[in-house]
């Protein structure tokens, strides 16, 4: 037998049968706390936020179109909501008191952090929340830069200037000389 | 001239019109190409990250084991209990009277038993054999088309059908 598809086990969860919803939740929760841990790099709010994301998920269900796919779709929620919460949080410096902070912290950061996956994860965590859900949706969940600006609601224009500063800024801080 | 970073992140993102003239460049550039080279290598470093597990199984929370089992209410188990134990001890208090009245009751014969069961079961069947249906009246003939069978049929077949439609509906 073979395993019912993601739009089986929405149409059964919107008929109530939150097993279903369930399955759906084991399906992508992994790589919806991916997406929420590389915004925010903390692990308890990731976990906050990867259930808040199943929660409007759940909500959404009856109007969610059935020709999309359910994991993009949780993903980008997902995002979205971690924007919202950095924003709230106005945990977001403009992006020169950003980088000055970083380069008087980049040296004892480099010896804290051993792992390269770690100096990535920091160097991602630096950036403005903006900057980082792009990036999050550019190389993680590989939206073109015309869906980006569609699901941030922003200028095309500004897409581009926040993922080409995000890049110089990472390329910046993980290419540095030690 | 050099390309600009914009012409550089847009080629990678493959994003842009001007691939050709873009990769025409970086074939005589060295610099370009060593600049292209590094935003790969920024590209690649943020793909290699590694996927991290959940520390809490957010899904158990969808998983309605909890609804299928609803515990009873407290008074309902205190009652049940009660009535149990009173139960237990009056069938204790009297067995010895119901020892005493054992004998005084008397059982009939197996054999008793059934020719009194044969007995009545031969007066329900002469009963029954002379029982008559009231007469009926005479009712005209019922003449059914099977367009008007068909059409009665699909009626009754969307109407079943509608039904369980209104049943399956969501309950909102």
């Amino acid at each position: 037998m073979t395993a019912p598809t993601d739009r089986d086990l929405i149409l059964l969860a919107r008929r109530g049968e939150t097993e279903a919803f369930g399955e759906l939740v084991t399906r992508y929760q992994t790589s919806v706390f991916n997406v929420c841990y590389r915004i925010l790099h903390e692990r308890g709010e990731a976990d906050d936020l990867v259930q808040e994301s199943f929660m409007r998920a759940y909500d959404r269900l009856n109007t969610f179109d059935l020709s999309r796919e359910f994991g993009p779709w949780i993903r980008r929620v997902a995002a979205n909501l971690c924007l919202n919460h950095l924003e709230s949080q106005k945990v977001t410096a403009p992006l020169d008191e950003e980088r000055d902070a970083d380069e008087r912290q980049r040296p004892e950061k480099q010896v804290e952090v051993k792992e390269r996956s770690e100096q990535i994860r920091g160097a991602l965590a630096s950036l403005p929340a903006q900057y980082r859900v792009v990036v999050e949706l550019r190389h993680y969940q590989e939206l073109s830069y015309d869906e980006i600006a569609s699901e941030m609601k922003i200028p095309l224009s500004d897409v581009k200037s926040h993922l080409f500063r995000a890049r110089k800024i990472l390329a910046e801080k993980l290419h540095a000389p030690d | 001239m050099h390309l600009t970073e914009e012409q550089l992140n847009e080629y990678l993102d493959n994003e842009t019109t001007e691939r050709a003239q873009i990769e025409s460049h970086l074939s005589t550039c060295d610099e370009c190409a060593a600049r292209l080279t590094a935003l790969k290598t920024l590209f690649a470093e943020l793909d290699s990250l590694p996927e991290l597990t959940l520390s809490r199984n957010i899904a158990a929370r969808f998983m309605p084991q909890g609804q299928l089992t609803p515990q009873l209410p407290r008074w309902l188990t205190l009652t049940a209990t009660l009535q149990a134990a009173v139960a237990l001890i009056t069938l204790i208090v009297a067995a010895p009277f119901v020892m005493n009245l054992l004998p005084a009751i008397e059982i009939p014969s197996f054999t008793d038993v059934f020719i009194q069961l044969q007995s009545q079961w031969i007066t329900w069947f002469d009963v029954l054999s002379a029982f008559q249906l009231p007469t009926t009246p005479q009712l005209p003939a019922l003449e059914i088309s099977s367009l008007m069978l068909s059409l009665t049929l699909a009626g009754v077949s969307m109407l079943w059908l509608v039904g369980n439609g209104l049943l399956l509906r969501k309950q909102s």
